[in-house]
């Protein structure tokens, strides 16, 4: 018992992480209302540019940022461009296509064994990072210092995403589409080029979550696919387009995984998070922060 | 060439074939394949009932056909019960799941429906994959069930060779099929198809929309619980990773898409469709460039949700009513 | 429920139509009738979670099969060449089964290899079995693979409860050796076939060893945070640490228990993702002083060891692994039958296999004697030796330690760990 601080606090640190991963997902979840299904693998993307970009470069994995940040950018918005937007403009009059879910599986398919053939299956790691390993010791209990940079991570990417919505045109003009593309698009807003910003963003912001992941774990095709049910999981909890939604959703994954462990085997820690996901859907779908989704 | 003649003729004909296949193919690769293809076909058939005139997207039915493989295979083996009577007991089983599950989801919409769905399907593999004794009874969690392939015959549902499943999973198949164009027809399926589409409408109209769901539910789950008995008895081992996975629960979903959910032939066509084109990649690229036939069945599932959303069987059907336009002066419709 | 109408049953009948056409055409193509091939089948997992075993097992057979073609091929048979057809079983029986059925029948193997998992290699040989056609397999260690009563099964790897109790009188001998006792063991394990099984064996160890166990655990081998889990082994502060995981978790717990401090006296792993090349790679000086058991070691006392060593790394740019080494002695076995049957008949082949006694060769680099198989078709000579991750000064490498016999020149195992 005396240990529950030291596990709560490393489960928030490693839930912000999930959050900054889920943060992304949540973006694109909440402007476009489709379940993104290949989000794992933008995140398994993002972990491999961040790679190369340290193994290129040497330079320090937070200042990798700079080389990430953009070419994810760039990576979602064309992914919106090219492959979703077609079925936008089939399905105009769908609030919510469905078919989408379906191409943004083949697209999970595809970036997956397409990183295998090209990347090889076997497991990557940034050896000699300036991260790795260091661990703080607070009042006896021991901290993860990359997780802790992933925890600042985590706030600062939020509250940039927070205020870009909040402040700039691009920014209201996405809020707009997403609460009513029709409407917005009657103001003059082009919904496609607010379509590929969003997903821009949220890929993006998938890249930042895997360089905070790359300090301290193991880079490989599959990677995507532990995070994706997980991030699934946290933006339901958090509210759908909510961004404190999703770091606080990480947060209690997180603690659960944290806490739980030392009472039971982990493999039931698992079940736990599901059967929590299910009551979240059931009595409060709208998540912790969502907005009321009318049914 | 009258109009009756157009309709039935050419089911005779598929029947005919389907009949004499194992006849012409002697390859029992090939066999395998069909069985398979048959299953899927059968699989996604019976999704059809929710996923497609229901209007929502289930994505957790790997769940029903694990308890119908788990079912029947621990009956059998702990129990000595014939697979047949455990595949109905299989199948009243998931129904029941399936209502449990059906009640509190489909108040949900859209994206959320298929969430929950998933984290269902998830979380009873989970279980399963925790438990190695239920009480009694031997679960064995990740390590599986492996049925000796000791007496065969019809009531053991255990066969030396491909021809006897084929038959089988052949008559399953068209029984599904029956039942969907009875339904199709009936008030149920109206009830379904007006709650799938126009919910509001519908509940005005007085219909017991909830009610309609569940019931397409509990068929839809009793259903798909004897294709996990079948799927037991063919391959004769079972694990929580190879009958409850998302993978198939998903696979079966995109085949009902990609093909044309809410329509009878739609998932069949899907079925013919995808899974030779699953396994001859794999055989083909398996080996040499591993991954490659998942690439390209992403592909396909992408260029086919682009071009033809409501499925393929949309421009087969303009296509079929062309040409019999041409050939006979009208088609078989009015 | 768009067009109700009835034509659905044509179209899928003409799709039928072209169906059965196309199979008229593909169907069972008379194999290419060249006597002067041998036809392996080889089921391994090329995609999926352990793509990279299934890889290093392809090189290593690969290079066996270049090895034993240059020689001359299978001279009783006119000198025949070994021609491997692969298939990916994406780690799902189901996968495997259909390839078996695919190898057997429309490429007309004679021989079977494979799986690497046991889950997959279960049912798979059962599918052969029924065929008749001789299965070799080089490493899935679940006992019940030979414990099924199959006719045409041979494994070349120690079952899994041989590792286990080899485990456990390595411990002994260990303490022994060292003059120190040790009373509590924690047991952490995949939780899948694999771990489940060598748990299973080390709890019924434990109670005849007269051990204390702390923890028993079984974790998802696909977790995303091995914290919780490393947390619990600190605090539950076992004497040894017994170890079954895949790679990408042996990685994760092993720099894991670094960041927070673990140290158990001793750690044993059981080989598989610990003895993954990468694993080393990535896990560098946190790997220090874990024991690992294995089938082979880079430094086995055999002539040839070395040089196939050299060459594998030469090609492929990462050392040979006790799993690949079984892959490689696998096809030497197979081809030393092939020579004693004269023949592609199964039947002969197999009990070519049955009569197995290959003790030379290029390819025995094996630290072990020879190749026997018993009545089960288990190896009965596989043994095992184990293996500590240290610095000596070259780098960190993986040193053989026990049996006392084979253990390398000069070095004398760390214990407990500092």
């Amino acid at each position: 018992m005396q240990y529950i601080l030291e596990d709560v606090i490393n489960g928030i640190l490693m839930g912000s992480i999930y959050g900054l991963a889920a943060l992304g997902l949540t973006v694109i979840f909440g402007v476009l209302k489709v379940i993104n299904f290949a989000h794992g693998s933008l995140l398994m993307v993002g972990m491999y540019v961040a790679y190369w970009a340290v193994i290129l470069t040497g330079l320090h994995p937070y200042l990798a940022l700079v080389i990430v940040v953009p070419v994810m950018f760039l990576f979602g918005y064309f992914l919106q461009d090219i492959v979703i937007k077609p079925i936008f403009k089939a399905e105009k009059a769908v609030r919510e296509p469905i078919t989408v879910i379906i191409v943004t599986t083949g697209v999970w398919y595809i970036l997956d064994n397409l990183s295998l053939l090209v990347f090889g299956p076997q497991y990557r790691n940034l050896q000699d990072n300036p991260l790795r390993g260091k661990m703080l010791e607070v009042g006896g209990m021991l901290l993860s210092v990359p997780r802790l940079w992933g925890f600042f991570a985590a706030l600062l990417t939020a509250l940039a995403i927070y205020l870009f919505f909040q402040k700039t045109r691009t920014g209201r003009a996405i809020r707009a589409t997403s609460i009513d593309r029709e409407a917005a698009s009657l103001q003059g807003i082009n919904q496609y080029k607010v379509y590929n910003v969003a997903v821009g963003i949220g890929t993006a912001a998938a890249g930042i979550a895997g360089v905070s992941l790359v300090p301290f774990y193991n880079i490989f095709p599959s990677v995507g696919v532990l995070f994706d049910i997980k991030c699934f999981i946290i933006v339901v909890l958090g509210g759908l387009g909510s961004i404190a939604g999703a770091l606080l959703g990480g947060m209690i994954i997180g603690v659960i995984e944290y806490v739980g462990t030392q009472f039971m085997a982990a493999t039931w820690t698992e079940a736990i998070v599901y059967g929590l996901f299910l009551v979240f859907l059931f009595l409060k779908p709208s998540g912790l922060f969502g907005v009321k989704y009318e049914w | 060439m009258g109009r009756n003649t157009i309709r039935i003729g050419p089911l005779v004909l598929a029947g005919v074939i389907a009949l004499g296949l194992p006849l012409a193919v002697r390859s029992v690769t090939y066999l395998h394949i069909l069985v398979l293809l048959y299953l899927y076909a059968y699989l996604t058939t019976s999704w059809n009932l929710v996923g497609g005139f229901a209007g929502v997207l289930p994505l957790g039915h790997s769940a029903f056909v694990g308890i119908g493989a788990y079912t029947s295979t621990v009956l059998s083996l702990q129990y000595g019960i014939s697979p047949w009577i455990g595949m109905m007991i299989g199948g009243i089983l998931a129904a029941i799941v399936g209502v449990i599950i059906g009640l509190p989801t489909f108040k949900m919409r859209g994206a959320y429906f298929a969430l929950a769905t998933i984290a269902f399907a998830e979380g009873i593999r989970v279980m399963v994959e925790n438990i190695d004794n239920l009480g009694p009874i031997r679960l064995n969690g990740p390590r599986g069930l492996q049925i000796p392939p000791l007496n065969t015959g019809l009531l053991n549902f255990m066969f030396a060779t491909k021809e006897p499943y084929y038959y089988i999973i052949l008559f399953m198949l068209a029984g599904v099929l029956l039942l969907t164009y009875a339904i199709s027809r009936s008030k149920l399926g109206h009830y379904l198809v007006a709650g799938g589409e126009e919910p509001e409408a519908a509940m005005a109209l007085g219909v017991n929309v909830a009610r309609a769901k569940l019931i397409a539910m509990a068929m839809s789950s009793f259903l798909t619980a004897f294709a996990g008995t079948f799927w037991a008895q063919f391959t004769l081992y079972i694990h929580p990773k190879s009958v409850m996975s998302l993978d198939i629960s998903f696979e079966i979903a995109f085949i009902a898409l990609i093909g044309g959910r809410g329509s009878i032939a739609g998932p069949v066509l899907g079925a013919l469709l995808l899974r030779p084109v699953t396994d001859f990649s794999r055989i083909y690229f398996g080996g040499k460039l591993p991954g490659l036939h998942l690439i390209i069945f992403g592909v396909v599932l992408i260029l086919v949700m682009i071009y033809q959303p409501r499925g393929l069987q949309e421009p087969l059907t303009r296509a079929y009513r062309s040409v019999t336009k041409k050939l006979f002066g009208h088609t078989e419709a009015a | 429920m768009r067009e109700r109408s009835i034509c659905w049953k044509a179209y899928v009948c003409v799709l039928a139509f072209a169906f059965v056409c196309s199979m008229a055409f593909l169907a069972d193509r008379p194999a290419l009738a060249q006597p002067k091939v041998v036809k392996v089948g080889n089921i391994l997992p090329l995609s999926g979670p352990s793509a990279s075993v299934g890889q290093q097992n392809k090189n290593s057979q690969d290079m066996a099969i270049e090895e034993i073609n240059a020689a001359g091929g299978i001279k009783s048979l006119g000198g025949a060449k070994i021609v491997m057809f692969y298939a990916d079983s994406e780690s799902k029986p189901d996968k495997g089964v259909a390839e078996a059925e695919r190898l057997i029948n429309t490429e007309k193997v004679n021989v079977l290899t494979g799986c690497w998992n046991s889950a997959v290699t279960y049912p798979t040989t059962a599918v052969s079995e029924r065929y008749g056609i001789p299965f070799i397999v080089p490493v899935s260690v679940a006992d019940k693979i030979t414990d099924q009563g199959f006719k045409t099964v041979f494994r070349i790897a120690a079952k899994d409860s041989w590792w286990t109790r080899d485990q456990f009188v390595f411990l002994s001998d260990l303490q022994k050796e060292f003059s120190k006792k040790v009373s509590t063991l924690a047991f952490v394990y995949e939780n899948g076939d694999w771990g489940k099984g060598f748990a299973s064996g080390w709890n019924k160890l434990a109670e005849q060893g007269g051990y204390k166990v702390v923890m028993d655990e079984p974790y998802p081998s696909t977790a995303t945070d091995m914290s919780p889990l490393v947390q619990k082994i600190k605090r539950a502060n076992p004497d040894i640490l017994l170890l079954v995981s895949n790679a990408a978790d042996a990685i994760l717990i092993t720099n894991t228990m670094a960041e927070y401090m673990v140290k158990p006296k001793a750690i044993i792993a059981s080989g598989g993702g610990h003895a993954d090349p990468s694993f080393l790679k990535a896990a560098g000086k946190n790997a220090r002083y874990i024991f690992d058991i294995v089938e082979w070691e880079t430094d086995v006392n055999k002539p040839g060891a070395k040089e196939a060593n050299e060459k594998f790394k030469s090609k492929y740019g990462y050392n040979l692994a006790g799993e690949s080494v079984d892959g490689y002695i696998a096809m030497y076995v197979m081809a030393d039958a092939l020579e004693r049957a004269k023949s592609l008949d199964p039947k002969a082949i197999r009990d070519a296999l049955a009569k197995t006694k290959l003790a030379k060769g290029p390819g025995m680099i094996v630290g072990y004697d020879a190749v026997e198989f018993d009545a089960t078709g288990q190896n009965k000579y596989a043994a095992l030796v184990m293996v500590q991750i240290n610095d000596i000064g070259k780098g960190m490498e993986r040193i053989t330690v026990w049996p006392k016999g084979a253990r390398r020149a000069g070095y004398k195992p760390v214990f407990p760990s500092p």
